[in-house]
């Protein structure tokens, strides 16, 4: 056979996976009306079901900017990274700022992804503080475990080399974990 | 509608819109889960959650950025978040060393249809290049999306992709020339 009939193999056996499975519209309708029973939960929590980004992001600038003026507890070192908190009377009670640092002298672009924003690597880029080697973000993450690596120049995923790992192995990958207290201070 | 009408409209909080979203993609996301878990009720319950995450994070989605992708980066991560603690709750659930000795991966025999001979062949794959296999062949992402998907580099995908291929050949010629 040749390297076009190979491929041929290989995307007539793509074709037989898209075989949708029996129960599927049955499921799908399960999900449908999840959504909307999310939608109403939504709505009766927060008075709507989504804020306006500019919103969300005004009300996180505001809460760092508190947080910070109460002085941060710095753990980074020489080199790299680390997740710092941003702990203060000011913040909210239920939400902290969080900033995590990463130094990455060649990169173009980092953002922070992790299991608060869907690890969505546009939802949280990071900018350079110094103007050279050091990224920053500053994130509202609520008390309680958090999972979380850069994405470098969109493709490499980075756990911070200054935090501890997060124990599950995503097929080998790693990832950090921060873990902030409902006082604010991180333990690791 | 459009995709990109109807996720401008989902962005401003339009729930059918969202809906309409999730029934286009419910299909891709649900192959997906059920190949990377290899158990449909587990998969359901992946795909379901990925749905309800990505719909409370959808006011965040960037305009300009391709749907599928952003979701399928969500879904890949439940999966791989999924199967490490479906693995930790085995090793919790199976400590009888003699019912470990005794399992064994064959799977069921009097497999009568293409689509579950080739499931059954994807899914001796090691974890990686089964998700890199499914998103190259049976979703027909780019490289580039892959990366974005998977987190990995493109010249780690093309690798990923190429053993998968490789391992799966001799199986699949079986199936279809047998």
């Amino acid at each position: 056979m040749t390297d076009g009939d190979f491929e041929r193999l290989y995307e007539r056996a793509g074709a037989a996976l898209r075989t949708p499975a029996p129960d599927e519209d049955a499921a799908r309708d399960r999900l449908v009306k999840r959504i909307h029973a999310e939608s109403l939960r939504s709505t009766t929590r927060r008075g709507n079901a989504f804020l306006p980004w500019w919103a969300a992001l005004a009300a996180a600038a505001i809460a760092f900017a508190a947080g910070l003026g109460t002085g941060r507890a710095t753990t980074s070192s020489r080199s790299s990274t680390a997740a710092q908190v941003a702990g203060g009377a000011a913040a909210d009670a239920a939400q902290r700022p969080i900033e995590f640092v990463f130094v990455a002298p060649a990169a173009r672009n980092v953002s922070l992804v992790g299991d608060f924003n869907g690890w969505d690597a546009s939802a949280t880029p990071m900018r350079r503080t110094d103007g050279r080697t050091t990224w920053s973000v500053a994130v509202q993450l609520p008390a309680g475990r958090h999972v979380y690596a850069f994405v470098v120049d969109g493709d490499a995923w980075v756990a911070d080399p200054q935090a501890p790992l997060a124990p599950e192995q995503w097929y080998g990958q790693r990832n950090s974990v921060v873990v902030v207290a409902a006082s604010g201070d991180r333990r690791s | 509608m459009t995709e990109e009408a109807l996720v401008a409209r989902a962005v401003e909080g339009d729930v059918d819109a969202y809906a309409t979203l999730a029934e286009r993609y419910y299909g891709s996301c649900a192959r997906i889960a059920r190949r990377m878990l290899r158990n449909d009720a587990d998969a359901e319950d992946v795909v379901q959650d990925t749905f309800l995450r990505a719909f409370r994070a959808i006011g965040r989605f960037e305009r300009g950025r391709e749907f599928r992708v952003w979701l399928f980066t969500i879904l890949v991560n439940q999966c791989r978040t999924a199967a490490t603690s479906r693995k930790r709750r085995q090793q919790r659930f199976s400590d009888d060393e003699t019912a470990l000795d005794r399992a064994t991966d064959e799977r069921p025999t009097g497999i009568v249809d293409e689509t579950s001979a080739v499931a059954a062949a994807v899914d001796r794959l090691d974890p990686l290049l089964r998700e890199a296999f499914l998103l190259k062949y049976v979703e027909g992402l780019e490289y580039a999306e892959m990366a974005t998907v998977t987190g990995a580099g493109i010249s780690a995908l093309k690798m990923r992709v190429k053993r998968a291929c490789d391992a799966l050949r001799p199986m699949l010629e079986a199936i279809y020339h047998d």
